[in-house]
């Protein structure tokens, strides 16, 4: 197939409906959706888990499965409309013209297949290719997405790749037709931030160098920060607000994206002087959909009569170009209102040390052949000398990317597993080689954890009340059922739940709810360490907030130390007292938290803090992006963990790095630092985040 | 009296079903009703599929139930001069009381095939249903700590069930019912081991939920081993103290093959369930506040692979019920009087080529029960996967 040039919009999609058949009733999923996207444009589209965004997506490629339809509206595709569109013609377009990049990189690519050969198929189906020349294409494209070694790698498997290496490759496949339009439905979700990094990098020189549209699917603003030019927020269905990034980041106009704004934890919030102003409320389900404004039943300026009188529709601000809101009032709005102080809390003072952690280690020993044992004996070593302490109602927060070691480390405290070398003293007794099925009930009560999956961390088979009242049982907290019962229903108002949720199936809860549940399970036997792991990544922003509040004054009023395990730089500046940072099994820098996000840095620190999005317009990142993906534990690099991606190992003289672990070393303020570094060039790093003066805006 | 033409014969024979259509009626009107309070049960009425494969097995439970008003004549009395009669043929000497007709003929015995054909529905819904139950016992008893624990003790048990599964079946069952071998007391130890499974597994299951609480947990498991003990006595080893559980030793043999042949099979279905369910978060609080391995293999685990499970039971029972068939088939265990389908398609087939009445039936019944119980399954998952 030959392309057109083309010089109109490259996707323009008009009031377009899209719905769900269900047996019973009709759902409508996307409703009166305008988008239009220019040749060379990056549009963001963002909005929480349900709010059809990805239907967006699969409405434009026409894959909406045999439920779906494409009720009114139109889809048109450089001039041509996609609704309607003949299958033959539209797999013509698909894969060529436009190309799809999904969340899960292994999903997109066959097992089966080398990834040469999958690569080569594109253009050898779409454009009759030769076998050669497509070779070389292929060779080019995994070249331009920053391959090492190419050859190689058009030679091997999916399985033999990293997820980030994986995902490269999917983009690669998808720019080989020199697509006109790219569809990127949160292409680094699943992945590390500091490889998240590499790829947004990608993406955005090779939209540059290719001249390609994209349409970005995120529910990360910081991330459509760095990509888009233009984008578009989702609420339940209905764009609630477009236009440039610069208009709707400086001055919205729809309170759905001011309230998110206000409930994602920016560099200028503090737990205690700014806390974040949560969503009331839920997310109301698809046929739940009140009249008039989506949002209106959790909006703070909802106007009874006026709100909810009739379907809105969008309408353009005056003094700005292409910017649209869906709201009745955002003429009669003070959008310059300071935020409403929250109340401000005192910041409480952190007490006696309760957990001391001293050069822990814990190896694994993974057999070669599993089912006859014997075999050569492989050693994974998850921690290594790890020492630190935590205090009463403080908050650590334990920072890292995945198979750092800091899952290793929370089963170590939890008792799930025992150390190999070293101590762990919890509340003045030594429990490092004291499983968790020796251990006393008051040292397994007093030590909880807080799961990462709402989905998952509630038994799907019983109800949420007798599932608190077991670990009350198991606490020996109460006397008899009635007082269980009755102690039980005051978890529920700890955490504000309703107390009618007793008999609910966690089923019927949603996600931040589950996790409020998870929470009242963990405080149940007066728990005086808990152990938080990422237990708000999974959640949507609106409800994250929500979420990390509540953990916050539980852990004030019971002075209840926090492990924070967390990827999330932004939530961990917000709410620790001090942060752990890990690199494979090793603590790679610790200290208060305003030591850690000021320089000096360790050189990875420094790479995961430009790496984290800021959706902020007023900040200015120093830009530091990492080579290649995180080793194997199974076979850690020589030296320094860090050495095979650090970008100052040329700094020190004599391959120190590569030689020996560097010690570590206690800087001012008791910040501790495990690098070669010398002090100079340690003290001449500047700080990644800088922040610029916010321009006037005009109301 | 005149032979009933084919018409007559149909309409006879729903007449006789009366109490099962009646039954039917009231359960489907009654579930129907109920739908969306029941769960997955209620759901099953969504589905066609699932409709039909119930009203099925429905039919055949209520057939089994009803069977003495259903059944015209004693199903082992020979009556002379009924040998091989065809369907719809007067009973000969019949007494003004007595049912005219021998409403699907006689068999090479004078016997009626009508009446075989329900009283065989009875030895299947009998034996079919509890072996499963009883497999399904032993195989999560053993399956749950082999998925849960892995390492060398998932290797043994793994080891025995796929040692047990490469023995060819049939010759299993002959060897087990080989009179030299019963002389032994071999098949009597075996149902004397496998029946202590069901006592194991709830002992454990209130132990491990209730251990909090000693005073219901002692209450459960008094109950457990008392009823349980005494159900054991009365069918492992026929010394029942009070005589009213017992189980004819040929029965107990088709039971304890059935059972011995099944439990590997759940075996395995539970221990790949169990390593898939033991990787979720709540398994892992439950390590965390110190839950036993028994509390959250049995309360934690075992609830949530409930949906492939009860697929599973369903299409299980129709194996045993053709497993069943098939004994009945070789003459293994069974009296060779016994109406069981098997037995009977066995008797009829020899004649198959001059007289197809008295081996039909029973075919075309144990067909339709199966195939009842393999969409009933059918229904089950295709409900239980959407919500």
């Amino acid at each position: 197939m030959t392309k057109q040039p083309y010089d109109g919009p490259i996707l323009e999609i008009n009031q377009l409906s899209i719905s769900f058949f269900t047996r019973m009733f009709e759902i409508p999923a996307v409703m009166d959706f305008s988008v239009t996207v220019m040749p060379g444009e990056a549009v963001g589209l963002v909005g929480e888990s349900g709010c059809g965004k990805s239907t967006v997506a699969l409405g434009v490629m026409q894959d909406l499965g045999v439920n779906g339809e494409c009720v009114s509206g139109s889809i048109k595709f450089k001039g041509r409309e996609l609704i309607g569109m003949p299958e033959e013609e539209l797999r013509e377009l698909r894969g060529s013209e436009i190309a799809m990049i999904y969340q899960e990189p292994m999903a997109s690519l066959n097992p089966a297949m080398k990834i040469g050969k999958q690569l080569m198929e594109v253009p050898m189906i779409h454009e009759g290719m030769s076998k050669e020349d497509a070779y070389a294409m292929a060779l080019e494209i995994v070249e331009s997405v920053r391959l090492p070694d190419p050859e190689r790698m058009m030679n091997s498997f999916p399985h033999q790749l990293s997820g980030g290496q994986q995902q490269r490759i999917v983009i690669a496949m998808a720019l080989m037709s020199k697509p006109s339009l790219l569809i990127l439905d949160e292409p680094t979700t699943a992945l590390d931030v500091t490889v998240e990094a590499g790829i947004v990098d990608l993406v955005k020189d090779l939209g540059k160098k290719y001249g390609t549209s994209m349409l970005f699917i995120s529910h990360n603003l910081g991330l459509i920060l760095e990509t888009c030019d233009r984008l578009c927020v989702m609420y339940s269905g209905e764009a609630v607000e477009t236009g440039s990034i610069k208009d709707v980041f400086d001055k919205m106009r729809h309170p759905y994206t001011q309230a998110l704004f206000r409930s994602i934890p920016l560099p200028g919030a503090d737990k205690n002087e700014h806390p974040l102003v949560a969503i009331p409320g839920n997310f109301p389900l698809p046929h739940e959909r009140p009249r008039g404004c989506n949002f209106g039943p959790r909006c703070n300026y909802y106007k009874e009569g006026l709100c909810n009188a009739h379907n809105i529709k969008m309408a353009p601000i005056k003094g700005d170009t292409r910017h649209d809101s869906r709201c009745m009032r955002f003429e009669s709005i003070d959008w310059d209102e300071p935020i409403e102080a929250g109340a401000n809390t005192a910041k409480t003072e952190v007490g006696d040390v309760v957990l001391k952690v001293d050069n822990l280690k814990k190896y694994y020993e993974v057999a070669a052949n599993a089912i006859f044992g014997g075999g050569e004996k492989r050693v994974v070593k998850a921690n290594e000398t790890i020492s630190f302490e935590a205090r009463e109602s403080e908050t650590l927060a334990i920072v890292g990317e995945s198979g750092c070691g800091k899952s290793t480390l929370a089963k170590v405290l939890m008792g799930l597993e025992t150390a190999t070398d070293g101590s762990v003293e919890l509340l003045g007794k030594y429990v490092e080689d004291v499983s968790i099925e020796e251990r006393t009930t008051n040292t397994v009560s007093s030590v909880q954890m807080v799961f990462q999956n709402p989905f998952d961390t509630l038994n799907p088979a019983m109800t949420v009340g007798s599932q608190i009242k077991r670990a009350l049982e198991i606490f020996g907290v109460g006397k008899n059922e009635a007082e269980r019962e009755d102690r039980m229903l005051k978890l529920l108002d700890l955490v504000k739940l309703p107390r009618a949720f007793a008999t609910r199936m966690p089923r019927q809860l949603s996600g931040g709810q589950k996790q409020r549940v998870g929470i009242a399970r963990a405080f149940a036997g007066a728990a005086q360490i808990v152990v938080a792991d990422e237990p708000v990544s999974a959640l949507d922003v609106s409800v994250q907030a929500a979420v990390t509040d509540l953990l916050m004054e539980i852990q004030r009023e019971n002075k209840t130390t926090l492990l924070f395990i967390s990827h999330d730089l932004s939530i961990v500046r917000y709410l620790s007292d001090r942060v752990m940072v890990m690199y494979l099994g090793h603590v790679v820098e610790m200290g208060s938290t305003d030591a850690i996000f000021s320089p000096p840095y360790h050189p990875y620190t420094e790479a995961l803090l430009s790496a984290v999005p800021i959706a902020d317009t007023s900040i200015v990142k120093k830009h530091v992006v990492l080579e290649g993906d995180i080793p194997s534990a199974m076979d850690p690099p020589s030296g320094c963990p860090f050495q095979t991606r650090c970008n100052y190992k040329g700094q020190v003289k004599g391959g120190l790095c590569e030689q020996e672990v560097p010690p570590m070393r206690t800087l001012k303020g008791g910040h501790e630092i495990k690098c070669h570094l010398d002090d100079k060039t340690l003290n001449t790093m500047e700080p990644v985040i800088k922040q610029v003066a916010k321009e006037k805006t005009t109301a | 009296m005149e032979p009933l033409s084919s018409l007559q014969i149909f309409g006879h024979i729903l007449y006789q079903l009366l109490p099962v259509w009646i039954g039917l009626v009231a359960i489907f009107a009654i579930s129907i009703a109920t739908k969306t309070k029941t769960g997955l049960y209620g759901k099953l009425f969504d589905s066609p599929i699932g409709m039909v494969g119930f009203a099925l097995v429905v039919f055949w439970v209520l057939t089994a139930l009803f069977g003495d008003m259903i059944m015209t004549h004693d199903p082992l009395q020979q009556i002379s001069g009924m040998k091989n009669k065809l369907p719809g043929t007067p009973t000969k000497g019949a007494e003004a009381g007595d049912f005219q007709w021998y409403l699907l003929g006689g068999d090479n015995l004078a016997r009626d095939v009508f009446s075989r054909v329900v009283a065989g529905s009875r030895i299947v819904l009998k034996i079919a249903p509890l072996a499963t139950l009883f497999a399904f016992m032993v195989g999560i008893t053993l399956g749950l700590p082999a998925g849960y624990y892995g390492g060398k003790r998932d290797t043994l048990l793994s080891f025995l069930a796929n040692l047990i599964l490469a023995f060819p079946v049939i010759l299993l069952f002959y060897l087990l019912v080989t009179p030299e071998i019963v002389k032994t007391g071999l098949p009597k130890y075996m149902a004397a081991v496998l029946f202590l499974f069901p006592i194991i597994f709830l002992v454990v299951l209130w132990q491990s939920r209730f251990y909090t609480q000693p005073q219901k947990r002692n209450l459960f498991v008094a109950l457990t081993v008392l009823i349980g003990g005494w159900i054991y006595m009365g069918i492992a080893w026929n010394a029942d103290p009070t005589g009213i559980i017992s189980m004819q030793a040929n029965i107990l043999i088709v039971f304890v093959a059935v059972v011995f042949v099944n439990s590997p099979t759940v075996f395995r279905i539970i221990r790949g369930l169990t390593m898939d369910i033991k990787t979720r978060d709540y398994v892992a609080a439950a390590q965390t506040r110190g839950e036993g391995p028994w509390y959250i293999m049995l309360w934690e685990i075992l609830p949530n692979a409930r949906g492939p499970l009860i697929v599973d039971f369903c299409l299980r029972i129709g194996y045993t019920t053709i497993l069943l068939g098939t004994l009945g088939f070789f003459g293994l265990g069974l009296e060779s009087e016994s109406p069981d389908w098997g037995s009977t398609i066995n008797a009829g087939r020899r004649l198959l080529a001059i007289y197809s009445h008295p081996a039909l039936p029973p075919a075309l019944s144990l067909m339709s029960l199966v195939l009842g119980l393999n969409l009933l399954a059918d229904g089950l998952r295709e409900q239980s996967l959407r919500d």
